[in-house]
């Protein structure tokens, strides 16, 4: 505002947001700014675009597209105002995203650019995520045939390229990519049983028979740890599930909350000390004494009917189920 | 959210690398957080991209080129100045500390030390307090006390500047005094061994410079003024008063004697108490006996009546009178004689000459030798 006294728009006159965010004649929310506003020709300079031979109109519209994909990177149902929209567009990796877009166009010059510059870093990460330099160039070369758009779908070439918003960086993108691949194709190849194993003898396991019911005083214990669980909060429950369920050590949770492994080691001790507090209070609300709530919780977690991955996994609600949905 | 291309309505890629790039904003990241508590998958894709970005920037730093060379050094001055300033130090403070040590002249051979001419007692004595007198001296041990004081001085010495030597000495530990002098007379005589007998006898040197000497009997009169205990002031004064009877200079090797007397029973070395040997003697600045024959005595032995000496020609002779007259003894052994001592065993004091082979000859009287 001083900025603006300095240039003579005193606070009596009418201030126009197009001239903070370089947004002028900006519609309503929603709605792409105009191709002329100074704020997407810059946009497009510094994008770059120009080198690929993307025009101002093509470099609009792939933002207008991200953006509302994203709703400006709002709650769903939001309307963004202008600033938002401005601060979203600002937030992208353009460079990344004309490049991506471009290649996905099968420009010749981006192409060239991409191969100089992430040929290299793909095969390097694809061997880095499969442990195995073998497995690794041929997870990285099926990408990257996909990325040269070799899948069509109805007739019309395919690259996964499509689908880089520019959110995070192009190579983040691409070894996040080779991690869903390989993590897809593990899984997938995992639940095949070779016949030969059948026919040695092999026989599927055996469902487990259904457990007998259990005396009162466990069905009040796992009530407890069931609703103890529910209480916490997402960080929380996501270092229970990496550390106990997945076994990540906490060097591999740090870089993930972007916190120090000893932060990441002292909330897990606050946590499970919280949770056995927790859990205590519940079995003292149930009416229980103090001393049978200590024989309780001596128990033998196997006698207790409790799937504790299964609690952590169902019982937040699913936000990208609902998001999918819309 | 991609729901097209990922049918079990995971986060598209880009979510998840935003996510782990922490380009998100709060909202966002909640809601993938959310998804990965509950998904295993989207868990894993996101450790094994983690994995991948680490190994890359590995990659990164391992070729990232150095620079100019001397930008690796540039914190390597601190530990540098930190040395050179040690060494400094090392250098300004060490001569000093040890210029005086006894344990140089220990370790000077004795052939590079310049030839003395004995110093008179009294002008060695001239500001020097006296080491402390034994009880038991005899008239000759008293009478040479202040030879005593200046015996003993680079022990003295050495104590106070060399902490090392300064423990207490463990029951039949070699930090004993009389040890030291044994090992120095050791160190003495194979200085002489080793060397033919013509050599031997022309670069056997065994006094120190008049400068050393004097800077001894300085350092050793402010180490025996600084003990102040009854017991030393009363030797001091027994050490005048013997002095004062004997009236005269006294052989400086005479008061050996008496200080090996005090120091030999307690080691239980089995050596003579009157062991006494020029070249230690001289060695550490005092005056060795002048024989007949002009020659300075390389090693001396004496008991309370009789002094042996042997000079530097190998030529023994025999005091009865404390060193006062000598008169030579008859050659009864082979080889060039370089040593004699006391053995004192049940039958009495024995006199033991070595020869330079190291064959050893005995005499009760010190005048009719028997090969051992």
């Amino acid at each position: 505002m001083a900025y603006l006294c300095c240039v003579g728009i005193t606070p009596s006159q009418p201030v126009e947001e197009s001239a903070v965010t370089g947004i002028d004649a900006v519609p309503e929310s929603g709605q792409l700014p105009v191709p002329s506003s100074p704020l997407l020709k810059e946009l497009w300079r510094e994008s770059g675009a120009a080198v690929y031979g993307l025009e101002q109109q093509e470099f609009n519209r792939i933002l207008e597209s991200v953006g509302t994909a994203q709703n400006y990177g709002l709650e769903p149902g939001t309307a963004a105002s202008r600033r938002q929209q401005a601060g979203f567009f600002r937030g992208l990796r353009l460079a990344d995203l004309t490049l991506a877009r471009a290649c996905a166009s099968g420009h010749e010059g981006a192409w060239e650019h991409f191969i100089a510059v992430y040929r290299q870093p793909l095969f390097r990460a694809a061997i880095a995520i499969t442990g195995s330099e073998t497995l690794g160039r041929e997870l990285a070369d099926q990408l990257y045939a996909e990325l040269y758009g070799l899948s069509a779908r109805d007739g019309v070439r395919r690259s996964p390229l499509d689908s880089y918003k520019g959110k995070g960086s192009l190579m983040g993108w691409l070894r996040t990519t080779l991690a869903q691949r390989h993590v897809d194709h593990h899984r997938r190849t995992r639940r095949e049983l070779p016949l030969d194993n059948l026919a040695e003898g092999h026989e599927p396991p055996a469902a487990d028979p259904k457990p007998g019911k259990l005396p009162a005083e466990l069905l009040l214990l796992a009530k407890a740890v069931v609703e103890t669980l529910e209480k916490i909060e997402t960080v929380e429950r996501f270092l229970l599930a990496a550390y106990y369920i997945d076994g990540r050590t906490l060097l591999e949770i740090a870089p993930v909350l972007h916190v120090h492994e000893a932060t990441v080691s002292r909330k897990l001790h606050r946590l499970v000390d919280g949770i056995r507090k927790q859990i205590v209070k519940s079995l003292l609300g149930y009416g229980l004494n103090k001393r049978a709530v200590q024989e309780m919780l001596g128990a033998d977690p196997r006698d207790l009917d409790l799937n504790l991955k299964k609690i952590l996994q169902i019982s937040l609600p699913d936000a990208f189920q609902e998001k999918a949905a819309l | 959210m991609n729901s097209n291309l990922q049918l079990d309505l995971h986060p598209d890629a880009d979510s998840l690398s935003a996510f782990a790039e922490q380009a998100l904003g709060v909202a966002e990241r909640e809601q993938i957080l959310a998804h990965m508590t509950r998904c295993s998958r989207c868990r894993q894709v996101i450790y094994l991209a983690q994995k991948a970005a680490q190994a890359e920037a590995l990659e990164a730093l391992s070729a990232m080129p150095s620079g100019r060379w001397y930008r690796s050094w540039r914190f390597a001055w601190v530990p540098a100045a930190a040395l050179a300033a040690a060494l400094a130090l090392v250098f300004t403070f060490y001569p000093k500390h040890t210029a005086p040590a006894p344990e140089m002249a220990k370790a000077v051979p004795q052939s590079e030390q310049p030839a003395l001419t004995p110093v008179p007692l009294e002008q060695a004595s001239a500001g020097a307090a006296l080491k402390p007198a034994p009880p038991v001296a005899t008239n000759s041990a008293a009478a040479g006390a202040k030879f005593t004081a200046l015996h003993q001085q680079p022990k003295e010495l050495a104590l106070e500047t060399a902490p090392s030597t300064a423990r207490p000495a463990a029951p039949g530990a070699s930090a004993h005094p009389l040890e030291e002098n044994n090992a120095a007379r050791t160190h003495s005589t194979e200085s002489v061994q080793g060397l033919a007998p013509q050599q031997a006898t022309v670069q056997y040197k065994p006094e120190p410079s008049l400068t050393s000497v004097w800077q001894q009997q300085r350092m050793t009169g402010a180490l025996s003024a600084s003990a102040k205990t009854p017991q030393a002031s009363q030797e001091r004064m027994q050490a005048t008063v013997d002095r004062a009877q004997a009236g005269r200079s006294v052989p400086a090797f005479a008061a050996v004697s008496h200080t090996a007397k005090q120091a030999a029973p307690a080691a239980n070395f089995g050596i003579g108490a009157q062991e006494a040997k020029a070249g230690s003697v001289g060695s550490r600045g005092a005056n060795p006996p002048k024989m007949p024959s002009g020659l300075a005595a390389i090693s001396t032995a004496t008991t309370q009546q009789r002094a042996l000496a042997i000079d530097l020609a190998g030529a023994l002779f025999l005091s009865e009178d404390a060193g006062q007259h000598w008169q030579p003894v008859a050659r009864q052994w082979t080889g060039l004689a370089i040593k004699v001592r006391v053995q004192t065993g049940l039958s009495g004091a024995v006199f033991q000459l070595t020869n330079i082979s190291g064959s050893t000859w005995v005499s009760a009287d010190g005048k009719t030798w028997t090969v051992q």
